[in-house]
């Protein structure tokens, strides 16, 4: 059977370790950062959240911390999660893959104004 | 409401992903809809799950990994069994056909198997060949029977893979319940092991079709369930068991006499072999009143032997004085014996010492194999616990027959404890399980092994 693989990084995958990178999050949280952090177009659904992140403790990007409860939400346990060095860096080098890619865009002026 | 329909939902994901993460899922639908009220964000809510699902749904299959999918499924403890889930993915069309032959065949196997103990246990009880006399000896009054329902004895027909009918069954289990109320050593777990025969038959737990071998076994099964006892059994007998037997008439004794004469008391071979062992072949322990003069001459003459070899590899058991009174030559002092069939009396010592004899201190082996039964492994059994002899061979047969036997019918009987011997040595005996070699060869490689072992035991002396 097919490994999942995470290279190239799929763009869910892409944007969870973003959420993750200033704080450790549990699922319900990442997905809420997930959506904020790409105005509202990406709503990870709980089939493709878990198993993206299932993918990537397996692949040791992120890591389980202790469960805790969130006091802003009902009481439950919940499962946290923390980006791992190795997460970190295949964050930033997905980053610039894409800074990459945009380059020639930018350069041949499709994208309007220059903020990539 | 919504939330028990994504849960129902979330069991299209193969089960590896619902284990680690479907608590997770449904909580996070949980929180979904309590921060998305009003009917366009609920809308909206439910159009990215089945929109997830149909995304992440074929995903999760097409990826499942059998490397990873080997789990725990249970925590481990000490003693008990640990399973592994090796793959719990839908399994391939090929596999379930496979599957489903192998268990067909397995099932049925297993009904023929069944039927096979059943009858081999009603066989057991009366002990087989030449026995035969001998074995109504250690039933004693024991197959008086009991519970009897003389009508219905006649009209249960011998062939062994008819179905039961209703009244038979009833017939056994009313049986059953008389005798274990009448008989068995605890009567608070008699009533409950009565009780929950009844409560069985009440739920319909008996009413498949089934032959009498099944039958027997599906009722022993239940009441160990209340209680395991190895010594309590309900047994079927293909061929219909004696009306009434009242112990051995002077007929059967003298035909026993000239039996036992013949045949030497079953003391096959009794003789010395090269390096000075004692080689004692002996297919039975036959009643001491009979035979106990034979025993002592056979004993006699291996009495300047430096190691004795036991061969009980045919033994299919006999009188638990015997084996007692054999016993008694392999220790210098009293030994507490333990016999499952008898309470412990002053009688549960051996003799020892027997005057003169000089084999209490002489290394001993015994040879086994699955066809030594009851005394015979009677003497496996207390001679290992004790570690006095080194048994070499196979695991005995498992023949304890420690209860007494009473009879339900033509076809039906149960063996009943009916003591509560003292078992000294804090461990199950044989019934059932057989007793365990020390080394474990084949039996038609026992005599050699064990030659071999005594050998270089007296070489290191």
């Amino acid at each position: 059977m097919p490994k999942r693989k995470l290279d190239p990084l799929p763009s869910a995958a892409f944007q969870i370790l973003l959420s993750l990178a200033g704080e450790d999050l549990h699922g319900y949280a990442i997905m809420r950062q997930v959506a904020e952090q790409t105005d509202g177009r990406m709503r990870l659904g709980p089939g493709t959240l878990y198993s993206s992140i299932q993918t990537l403790l397996e692949e040791n990007f992120i890591e389980e911390v202790d469960a805790r409860e969130d006091e802003k939400l009902s009481h439950e346990r919940r499962r946290y999660y923390r980006l791992t060095s190795a997460g970190r860096k295949v964050a930033r080098s997905e980053a610039e893959r894409l800074a990459d890619l945009l380059r020639p865009a930018r350069t041949k002026k499709i994208l309007r104004g220059d903020y990539v | 409401m919504s939330e028990k329909i994504y849960a129902l939902l979330l069991r299209l994901f193969p089960s590896r992903f619902r284990e680690s993460y479907g608590e997770d899922a449904l909580q996070l639908f949980r929180d979904r809809a309590r921060d998305e009220k009003g009917f366009f964000p609920s809308l909206r809510l439910w159009l990215d799950l089945l929109y997830d699902l149909a995304i992440s749904v074929p995903r999760e299959y097409v990826y499942a990994r059998p490397a990873l999918v080997g789990a725990f499924a249970g925590q481990r403890m000490d003693g008990s069994p640990t399973f592994f889930l090796l793959e719990n993915e839908s399994p391939r069309p090929g596999a379930l056909l496979f599957g489903g032959v192998l268990s067909l065949a397995v099932v049925g196997a297993f009904s023929l198997a069944m039927t096979y103990v059943g009858n081999y246990a009603g066989a057991g009880i009366k002990v087989s060949g030449q026995l035969q006399v001998s074995s109504r000896f250690h039933q004693k009054q024991a197959l008086q029977p009991k519970a009897e329902d003389e009508s219905g004895a006649t009209h249960r027909p011998a062939e062994k893979d008819v179905n039961l009918d209703a009244a038979e069954r009833r017939r056994v289990i009313d049986g059953a319940v008389v005798n274990l109320k009448e008989h068995y050593v605890y009567p608070d777990v008699a009533q409950k092991m009565a009780d929950a025969l009844v409560a069985h038959e009440k739920r319909g737990d008996d009413d498949a079709p089934m032959d009498g071998g099944t039958f027997a076994a599906l009722l022993t099964r239940q009441m160990r369930e209340v209680s395991p006892d190895r010594h309590l059994a309900l047994v079927y007998s293909d061929t219909p068991l004696p009306q009434h037997a009242t112990g051995p008439t002077p007929e059967d004794l003298a035909h026993y006499r000239e039996a036992m004469k013949a045949e030497n008391c079953t003391f096959e071979k009794v003789e010395m072999l090269a390096g000075n062992i004692g080689y004692l072949k002996l297919n039975s322990f036959p009643d001491v009143s009979v035979c106990g003069q034979t025993a002592t001459a056979a004993m006699a003459s291996l009495n300047q032997a430096d190691a004795m070899i036991f061969d009980l590899r045919g033994n299919g058991g006999g009188e638990p004085e015997m084996v007692a009174l054999m016993a008694s030559y392999l220790f210098d002092h009293p030994e507490y014996w333990y016999n499952p069939r008898e309470n412990t009396t002053q009688h549960s010592w051996t003799r020892s010492p027997v005057p003169g004899n000089r084999l209490a201190d002489k290394p001993v082996y015994v040879l086994t194999s699955a066809r030594t039964f009851s005394g015979g492994e009677q003497f496996c059994y207390d001679l290992k616990m004790l570690k006095r002899a080194t048994l070499v061979g196979e695991t005995t047969g498992g023949a304890a027959h420690s209860g007494v036997f009473h009879r339900i019918d033509d076809h039906f009987g149960m063996g009943i404890p009916e003591t509560k011997p003292i078992n000294p040595f804090g461990k199950p005996d044989w019934a059932e399980t057989g007793v365990d070699p020390d080394i474990k060869v084949k039996a038609a490689d026992a005599l050699e092994t064990a030659k071999k072992l005594a050998e270089s035991k007296l070489r290191k002396k």
